[in-house]
């Protein structure tokens, strides 16, 4: 663990010094991302997600719930779990989420947590397909075994060499990281 | 790799466009949860059985108030998965109907913890007594028709009509009594004897019910159970009614049974266009034999057999 952080930060010294060196002619390279970024950039997509295109939901979802205390509504939510209506709502809220995903990383190949932090996903062959895209957002979808991936992405990712998800090694992708030098 | 500047007005696109996708999936959605969570701001659901009680889900008719036992069941286990409900109240105004359906529904409203009460109006008789009768507590206006425990199956039968109109029953049975009930031939002696016994059966199952349901002696329901009916303040007194009032005592038993202030709120199955214009044609019956009568003819066009009522 230790040995990839200092590989990591050894990356990094090396382009900024090369940066310094030579401000003119700027050179796009792409590296390894830092583990920081992505979960920075996963998280602003989770948070555009939730505040600007799951925003319908929310009147749906108010409308079921009978308060606004976490903890009633934690309560309703358990004892109404077997509801078709319930099932929908998260069912459809997910698929919308895989969507943002699946289509920024198709057109643009970043998402915008990811345009910020100058991170792309790349394949290993030859185009990015959608099934692969589909791959690596399925731990969004509300259902076992999926929902292991919430577990089991983070820990592959401190352990591979790329730091790759499972999700991400098994759809043949990564995500680099853009600099210029 | 595309200019930044251009990216950020695709990105601008594809969010607008997710955000559409969401919002028409929203609205298709919110359809379906007005039917499953109906009211769900109050704690005690109140659930109608109005008109004839019948099984079948698809009956209907266009001019006359049905009661599907499905959907009441349905209503029943919504309300009961419903932490927030603390009471159901079943608010009667029916003739009866089907057994099997009426049975149906008394064993659902048996089977739930929570408090019931069954609130008579105006009628609340025959199989609607059965229902009834399951609940927790009865209450009964002292003017309500409720009691009339009994089974009925009469029909009318055509077979001199059509003799008279020179038509024939052609008669083509590969089991002597397979069209038993038919009402274009004259009933037999030994088909007569034998639905009698299918009838003393039911209305023993009926009554038997009934005093289990009451904590009722069996042969003081058996005296009782002529088919006669009796009004609210009579049968508080045979023991079929454990309270005279209306939505007042209602809500005080409620409130006494659950510990904190009733909020009524209502659990009912949405209707259909042609459903709602029949309600307001609707005018409710005061004789008990119109249910009977709407059930057998609702039977007798289905399955163009007799059926059997309470």
């Amino acid at each position: 663990m230790l040995n990839k952080y200092a590989k990591s930060k050894q990356i990094n010294i090396k382009v900024r010094f090369m940066q310094f060196m030579n401000p003119a002619n700027k050179k796009i390279i792409f590296a390894q991302a830092s583990v920081l970024k992505r979960a920075a950039a996963f998280a602003i997509d989770i948070l555009t997600v939730n505040l600007i295109i799951l925003f319908p939901f929310d009147t749906v979802y108010r409308k079921i719930v009978p308060s606004d205390s976490f903890s009633e509504a934690f309560r309703f939510l358990s004892s109404n779990a077997n509801s078709t209506s319930i099932r929908i709502i998260i069912m459809s809220a997910s698929i919308v989420t895989i969507l943002y995903f699946v289509i920024f990383e198709k057109k643009l190949r970043q998402t915008p947590g990811k345009m910020l932090f100058r991170l792309y996903v790349k394949e290993e062959g030859k185009d990015l397909k959608y099934w692969q895209l589909f791959i690596r957002s399925m731990f969004l979808m509300p259902l076992f075994p999926f929902v292991l991936l919430w577990i089991i992405d983070p820990i592959v990712m401190l352990f591979t060499k790329d730091n790759q998800r499972l999700s991400e090694i098994l759809s043949r992708t990564k995500v680099v990281e853009e600099y210029k030098v | 790799m595309k200019p930044q500047k251009n990216k950020w007005w695709q990105a601008i696109k594809i969010i607008l466009g997710l955000a559409v996708l969401s919002f028409i999936l929203s609205i298709i959605i919110s359809m379906f949860i007005e039917d499953d969570f109906d009211g769900l701001d109050g704690n005690v659901a109140v659930i109608d059985i109005t008109g004839t009680i019948l099984a079948d889900e698809d009956v209907d008719f266009l001019f006359e108030d049905v009661t599907s036992s499905d959907d009441i069941i349905e209503l029943i286990k919504k309300a009961d998965r419903n932490n927030e409900i603390k009471a159901i109240v079943f608010k009667i105004n029916s003739p009866g109907g089907s057994a099997v359906a009426s049975e149906e529904i008394a064993n659902e409203i048996k089977k739930t913890n929570k408090t019931t009460v069954a609130w008579i109006r105006e009628i609340g008789t025959s199989g609607a007594y059965w229902i009834a009768s399951a609940s927790d507590h009865v209450i009964a206006n002292r003017m309500s028709i409720t009691g009339s425990i009994g089974v009925i199956a009469s029909y009318l039968g055509f077979s001199g009509f059509i003799s008279d109109h020179n038509v024939t029953y052609e008669r083509l049975v590969s089991g002597n009594l397979k069209d038993m009930g038919s009402p274009f031939k004259e009933m037999t002696q030994e088909e007569r004897i034998l639905f009698q016994k299918s009838l003393d059966s039911i209305h023993d199952y009926f009554v038997e019910e009934v005093a289990k349901n009451r904590n009722l002696k069996r042969r003081d329901v058996e005296k009782i159970a002529t088919g006669q009916f009796f009004i609210g303040a009579e049968a508080k007194e045979l023991g079929l009614v454990d309270e005279l009032g209306g939505r007042e005592e209602v809500i005080t038993y409620v409130e006494e049974k659950i510990g904190e202030e009733a909020d009524f709120t209502s659990y009912e199955t949405k209707k259909g266009f042609f459903e709602s214009l029949g309600k307001i044609f609707n005018e409710n019956s005061f004789y008990i034999g119109k249910g009977i009568g709407n059930s057998l003819f609702a039977k007798a066009k289905l399955k163009e057999s007799v059926s059997i009522s309470t």
